[in-house]
């Protein structure tokens, strides 16, 4: 088997930029194997990707040593319209890379750039649209697909062209639980073509069936082997800001033998030893005792003008004082349309939403958000000032607040985020962990009793997930009403108290947090599952939501 | 959200050559410029609707139908200040309107809505691909009319952004509806600047995404859309070319003016 990617002691630095982005890198990737990137924020993962087909050098300038090639040709030395006929190039960002109005257009776009004849072109749009599961969508527009239907048209696009590689940076990082699905059984599928697969990917589920896992930190290469030798050193995957596999993390915590990576493998290892006895899961019926109802939304129905596909049909809803609620779902459930209501941004087609007992629409703009705060899932929508401190303060310059209490305020929010000192720094230069902690902050200045968060993990690395969640925690610590709107079911299960499943615009469940996931056929008929941790859980019978806690109560059985 | 106006059908419309379409709606654009008096204008605009008809295109009327109608009303309400006619009907000090002025301007309201109807019977009819390639096949280099059909391409895509903009703004208090002129301008740099970062960042990226595909502006290619001009597509610029004549030649021959010097 010959090499299809290999990099030799490669260094990047991007031209400006202080440090360098990749330094050292060496690796070889075998022809028709499957290679899964792992790593922190900046550790280099795009970078190396971009420099499999000449985006680096040749689009991104910067200072470049080393040699990367790709089936013998040095990369450096082509350009990137050649390249793309050796190495097809998936981005994380789905919304970006399609620009064309039906979906057969975009597919015949690379094909077009590489002159091909029209009926040739015919029969590639044809096979890799069924490749992908598209094939009765080619006349549809783009822009009307779903995110896992998006990214695996971007997908099509580029295996049209039939590039020996492929390489997927962050192909399921902004996608539902559904859509991630769809992308990862399509790369399953090229897996067992034995196409060469290069993809940088953040869940330790998606590399498990990885021939290799290189793991990256800080611009080199920390390791690279099988994923049994690199997902289950949990000291090493810590140090790259990788979430380590939870199954591993409980064996290890517990003493017990064996390194499961699966859920199925760790159940198996528990009988075979005989470690655990699986116990009836019994939860104490008496829900927590929430305080008086801030929000209500009472048999609420959402139609838009413009016919869309989320909507709400007869959703009711208490958010007492003190709460932290998560709401998750599919795209398209309805989880945002209902969260855009708990402010005023949407309004019911019918029923009413109440604040401390009146009615939103009665309440002014600048009063809602003094009491509801809504923080948007992208920072950049909203960050517009020069300084940390001009854009936290926007909110309460709006309210017409004096210059005393503005300054009081906005340094009490950056203190509850962590940027104390960040004051005078231009947010637009800081990491997306830390634009999205100004995006918080200016929100909090407002000092809201309960604040909105449409999904505040996604796009970070586990590091920043777990600092953004841990500051959430501080503040519902402290007495606000958290609701957060996430894709990610470990961070609803660690964090939240009570969870509301949505799905075609109802609330199919409203539980407390571990009862809502030992449900696990409910959750199945919205389209998601329980994380790992609590899939054994359910199995074992813990009532336990973290691993500490699963920890401390197997040790007292 | 939908911006697009591009309606998927299958009518005669659809199948015609996208540079029989590009030619004709501007022979359409003819038409009502040959005539000032509302009775001609407003049987082009009739026709126009019936186009439409014809096209399947109604429903994008119907969505613009506040522009239309505005359109209509403004210039209806406006002109006759303005154009000069010898009957008079109404005046006051130095304002007076004429008969003729106030036709005048119907005829204009109406001349404005049969532009833009004449432009979404086309954009309905047209994807932009076809549209790009009419526009290369009628001589204009490939990188124009590629950079033409990418712009009108990002028009929705920041449309959206905007949109989320707007509400992330207004949920931390920004108030849009107070404020006289020059407030309300400040208020804009909050809009403003996020959506001009999106747009260099996005632009950045489908750059790259562009060039990872194999795409170089100068470079040889191939084209999936195919254009054949038909029997259909010369019977339809004939018909069009003749009545574009026939207008000219009916203006000239003094008919269709309220005001014939305008």
């Amino acid at each position: 088997m010959g090499v299809a990617v290999s990099f030799e002691n490669l260094s990047f630095t991007y031209a400006g930029a202080p440090r360098p982005s990749l330094s050292g890198v060496s690796g070889q990737v075998d022809e028709g194997s499957f290679v899964v990137i792992m790593g922190h924020e900046g550790a280099g993962k795009s970078t190396l990707c971009y420099a499999t087909n000449a985006l680096v050098p040749r689009f991104f300038r910067g200072d470049y040593a080393g040699r990367v090639t790709v089936l013998g040709t040095e990369v450096a030395q082509s350009r990137v319209a050649d390249m793309s006929r050796q190495v097809g190039l998936v981005l994380q960002d789905f919304e970006a890379q399609l620009f064309s109005t039906s979906v057969e257009l975009e597919v015949a776009f690379g094909l077009e750039n590489m002159c091909l004849p029209r009926e040739e072109m015919e029969q590639r749009i044809d096979r890799y649209l069924r490749f992908v599961g598209l094939a009765d969508m080619r006349r549809r527009e783009p822009a009307s697909l779903s995110g896992g239907q998006k990214q695996r048209l971007a997908i099509a696009s580029v295996l049209a062209m039939e590039p020996r590689v492929l390489v997927m940076d962050e192909p399921t990082t902004d996608l539902d639980p559904a859509g991630r699905e769809e992308v990862l059984s399509v790369a399953d599928t090229l897996r067992q073509e034995r196409r060469t697969l290069l993809v940088v990917d953040h869940d330790p589920d998606a590399a498990i069936e990885a021939d290799q896992v290189w793991l990256m930190r800080e611009g080199q290469i920390a390791a690279q082997g099988s994923p049994r030798q690199v997902l289950t050193d949990l000291a090493l995957l810590e140090a790259c800001g990788v979430q380590p596999p939870s199954t591993v993390a409980l064996f290890e915590a517990m003493g017990w033998p064996g390194r499961p990576l699966t859920v199925d493998e760790a159940i198996a290892l528990i009988q075979a030893h005989g470690l655990a006895r699986p116990q009836p899961l019994t939860l104490d019926a008496a829900a927590t005792a929430a305080g008086p109802a801030i929000v209500e939304v009472l048999d609420v129905d959402h139609v838009y003008p413009t016919r869309s596909v989320e909507a709400l049909r007869g959703v009711s809803l208490r958010i007492g004082q003190g709460e932290f609620l998560a709401i998750v779902g599919q795209n398209g459930s309805g989880k945002t349309t209902l969260a855009k209501h708990l402010n005023g941004l949407l309004r019911p087609t019918r029923g009413e939403v109440l604040l401390d007992g009146r009615p939103l629409q009665s309440i002014r703009r600048t009063e809602i958000a003094q009491h509801v705060g809504y923080v948007f899932q992208n920072p950049d929508h909203q960050i517009f000032a020069n300084t940390v401190r001009e854009e936290v303060a926007f909110g309460l310059k709006m309210a017409g607040l004096d210059p005393q209490t503005i300054e009081e305020r906005v340094a009490e929010a950056l203190a509850a985020v962590g940027l104390t000192g960040y004051e005078e720094e231009v947010p637009f230069t800081l990491t997306k962990g830390e634009r999205q902690r100004v995006a918080v902050a200016s929100v909090l200045a407002e000092r809201p009793r309960v604040i909105i968060l449409d999904e505040p993990t996604t796009g970070l690395d586990y590091r920043h997930q777990r600092s953004m969640m841990e500051m959430l925690r501080r503040l519902h610590r402290q007495g606000h009403t958290v609701v957060i709107i996430t894709h990610s079911m470990w961070v609803a299960a660690e964090y939240a108290e009570r969870m509301v499943v949505m799905q075609g615009g109802r609330v199919l469940l409203d539980a407390p947090t571990r009862a809502a996931f030992a449900r696990e056929d409910v959750l199945a008929q919205a389209s998601l599952r329980a994380p790992a941790l609590l899939r054994l859980g359910n199995w074992l019978g813990t009532r336990a939501l973290t691993l500490a806690d699963m920890v401390e109560e197997l040790k007292a059985r | 959200m939908n911006i697009f106006l591009y309606l998927d059908e299958n009518t005669w419309f659809h199948r015609l050559d996208p540079r029989t379409k590009i030619i004709g709606v501007l022979l359409l654009f003819g038409l009502p410029l040959a005539f000032n008096d509302p009775r001609y204008v407003g049987a082009v605009a009739l026709g126009l609707v019936a186009l439409g008809a014809a096209a399947k295109a109604l429903p994008n009327f119907w969505r613009m139908r506040y522009l239309l109608l505005l359109l209509v009303l403004f210039s209806s309400v406006l002109w006759p200040f303005f154009a000069k006619g010898p009957t008079p009907l109404w005046s006051w000090g130095p304002l007076e309107v004429s008969r003729e002025s106030l036709l005048f301007g119907i005829a204009m309201g109406l001349r404005l809505a049969s532009f833009v109807a004449a432009g979404l019977i086309f954009l309905s009819t047209t994807t932009n691909e076809e549209f790009t390639q009419g526009l290369i096949r009628l001589r204009l280099p490939y990188p124009v009319a590629f950079a033409f059909s990418t712009a009108l391409r990002l028009v929705p895509t920041f449309a959206g952004a905007g949109a989320t903009i707007v509400q992330a703004q207004v949920s931390r208090g920004l108030d849009l509806e107070s404020g006289n002129v020059f407030q309300r301008g400040r208020k804009f740099i909050p809009l403003a600047v996020p959506l001009f970062i999106y747009a260099v960042r996005h632009t950045n990226l489908l750059a790259m995404a562009l060039e990872s595909r194999g795409f170089s502006p100068l470079a040889q290619r191939t084209w999936y859309v195919q254009l054949r001009m038909r029997r259909d597509d010369y019977i339809a610029l004939a018909v069009l070319a003749t009545l574009f004549v026939a207008a000219v030649a009916l203006r000239l021959a003094g008919y269709g003016a309220v005001l014939p010097r305008l």
